[in-house]
């Protein structure tokens, strides 16, 4: 009743409200990578012209560009074993009916519901300890980082791969197994087509989710050994820039281009 | 052998390889379950115990069990006016997030088609995943003094000082723009669920739109704002990048401290504690929301 009726007040009223508070959520990023050209050294509205300066300027600096590598390898790295312990974590899920199936569920997904500060300051605690005792330096080297950002991938992808697991049926691989297929070509011709939306979308959220992390970051990174996020939140304290809308920009078609992607595969608001 | 034979002869071994494998099932996830119990859930079980240690200037930390930390967190006003704060800023921004996500969340659900809406959802939704640095740096560029803001408001012949940058205005808005994705995405979800019969029938026996919306549309969405809410209080709570960026050194909240004194002062056994008060003060806040929605339904269910 409602969409054919475009003169309707209320709609009016709902379409205003809407549009004033999605640009609420939207304009700091437009004006964020309008920011980006600016040519002034000093910044000021309006611009007095239009360069790409601040791109090459980003680049220059070592912090951004090193953190820019650094975190990219390390949410890879960590995306691919939140794969690797996810995927038959989530099989167990999704099929098994065992005692416990409910809890275990709970503490795959408490990564998700403990505060980053305080998840992070546990690690690094932990971390510390370990050093003392064995000398294997993990706060502030890659294999911190990488166990961070694994913990932060891990339950999205298990939430994902089990909700689009839910939607195999078991009996159909039970039919390719009888008619002579062996396990690998059950899984590769049956039970991954129907899983790979879920596979693309886990790994895309855990990807995007380790790589604009801080609050762990914070704890686990080292000299030489900063991520992108901890270089512009140290940059930040001191200069406020152009070069900032610059890395920002990159940050943001980066992320919008992955979710578009996932939104290809997975509708996004069924993520969360 | 005929095609039937073999189907007669191999269901029996079907079934006990299918009941193997029920079985089996469980072992798999043990990687990721034994994972996550050793680099989380421990971590977090050897914190809890180091906040009941000993600090000591010279030696750092002392074991011992004691609950000095957590005294000296509830007999020193300063801290007391960090969680406080932190209080007051996480419920005012939940609040406004909740005013300014149900009337988006209902537009989505009710007024817009298939295509408008997935576009707006990604409108909403890639702001979420930017990374609260990026987002906050966009905020400062707004409310800086010599920022957007002030530039526009130069338009109309407004020159005086903003004063929004280090001050809690200013934090509210960049967390309420944080958390409002969240609440929009929560409530829509909810709102989708709700059979817009319901409405169509309250509004042919004669009922306006916003009695509509009090008795039966948000009544029944009680769960997804209660969800809503819950998710943006813990979030708001827990916010690091905007009291730091926005509020500015002075600007003290919980998550700041805490980071401070784990990593900084090296105060493990007060750090610790600060992370629990926290964690415990997130989770009252919780419960007392789940009161308060609950008594509310029970109220509009009469």
């Amino acid at each position: 009743m409602h969409a054919n009726d475009r003169g309707d007040p209320v709609r009016l009223a709902y379409t205003t409200i809407s549009m004033t508070v999605i640009g609420f959520i939207v304009l700091p990023l437009v004006f964020i990578i309008w920011m980006s050209f600016f040519s002034n050294k000093i910044l000021s509205f309006p611009p007095e012209g239009y360069t790409l300066e601040w791109y090459a300027r980003a680049w220059d600096l070592a912090d951004f560009r090193d953190g820019f590598f650094l975190s990219m390898r390390m949410s890879l790295i960590s995306t691919a074993i939140s794969l690797v312990l996810g995927l038959p974590a989530s099989f167990a899920l999704a099929r098994g009916r065992f005692p416990g199936r409910d809890a275990i569920n709970t503490i795959l997904m408490s990564p998700l519901m403990v505060p980053g500060i305080v998840s992070g300051g546990a690690l690094f605690v932990f971390f510390l300890e370990i050093e003392f005792l064995t000398d294997v330096i993990i706060a502030g080297s890659s294999l911190g980082l990488i166990i961070a950002y694994s913990l932060i991938g891990l339950p999205w992808m298990v939430r994902l791969v089990t909700t689009s697991l839910i939607g195999v049926n078991p009996s159909i691989e039970e039919a390719a197994r009888s008619l002579g297929a062996g396990p690998l070509t059950v899984f590769f011709r049956i039970t991954l087509p129907v899983i790979k939306p879920g596979l693309i979308a886990g790994s895309l959220f855990a990807f995007v989710n380790a790589f604009i992390d801080l609050e762990k970051s914070l704890f686990l990174v080292g000299p030489d050994h900063t991520t992108l996020q901890i270089a512009l939140l140290n940059y930040l304290e001191w200069t406020f820039d152009s070069t900032i809308g610059a890395v920002a920009t990159v940050q943001i078609a980066l992320v919008a281009a992955l979710l578009i992607i996932t939104d290809h595969y997975v509708k996004l608001s069924r993520a969360f | 052998m005929t095609v039937a034979d073999m189907t007669i002869n191999s269901a029996p071994r079907v079934a006990a390889r299918k009941t193997r494998q029920r079985s089996r099932l469980p072992w798999l996830m043990s990687p990721a379950l034994i994972f996550v119990i050793a680099c989380l859930l421990f971590p977090l079980a050897m914190m809890l115990r180091y906040s009941l240690n000993h600090y000591d200037p010279a030696e750092l930390m002392v074991s011992a069990l004691t609950a000095e930390n957590y005294l000296k967190f509830f007999s020193d006003s300063f801290y007391q006016e960090v969680l406080w704060r932190t209080v007051g800023i996480s419920v005012l921004s939940t609040v406004i997030c909740l005013v300014a996500g149900v009337p988006v969340a209902y537009f989505l659900a009710r007024y817009t088609s298939a295509l408008y809406k997935r576009v707006l959802l990604l409108l909403i939704l890639v702001p979420l995943l930017i990374g609260n640095v990026v987002r906050t740096s966009a905020w400062m560029l707004i409310l800086n003094d010599t920022g957007v803001l002030a530039a526009f408001l130069g338009l109309f012949g407004y020159t005086g000082r903003l004063n929004l940058m280090y001050t809690s205005t200013g934090v509210v808005i960049g967390l309420v723009s944080v958390l409002l994705p969240f609440m929009v995405i929560t409530l829509n979800s909810v709102f989708e669920a709700i059979d817009h019969n319901l409405e169509d029938a309250a509004s042919s026996l004669g009922a306006g739109h916003l009695t509509i919306m009090r008795q039966v549309v948000l009544p029944l969405a009680l769960p997804g704002i209660l969800a809503g809410s819950v998710l943006c209080l813990i979030l708001a709570m827990n916010a690091y990048a905007t009291p730091v960026l926005i509020g500015g050194p002075t600007f003290n909240m919980m998550a700041p401290i805490v980071y401070q004194q784990i990593a900084k002062a090296m105060n493990w056994p007060f750090g610790a504690a600060l992370a629990f008060v926290l964690m415990a003060a997130t989770l009252v806040m919780t419960i007392g929301v789940s009161a308060v929605v609950q008594n509310k339904y029970r109220k509009w269910s009469e």
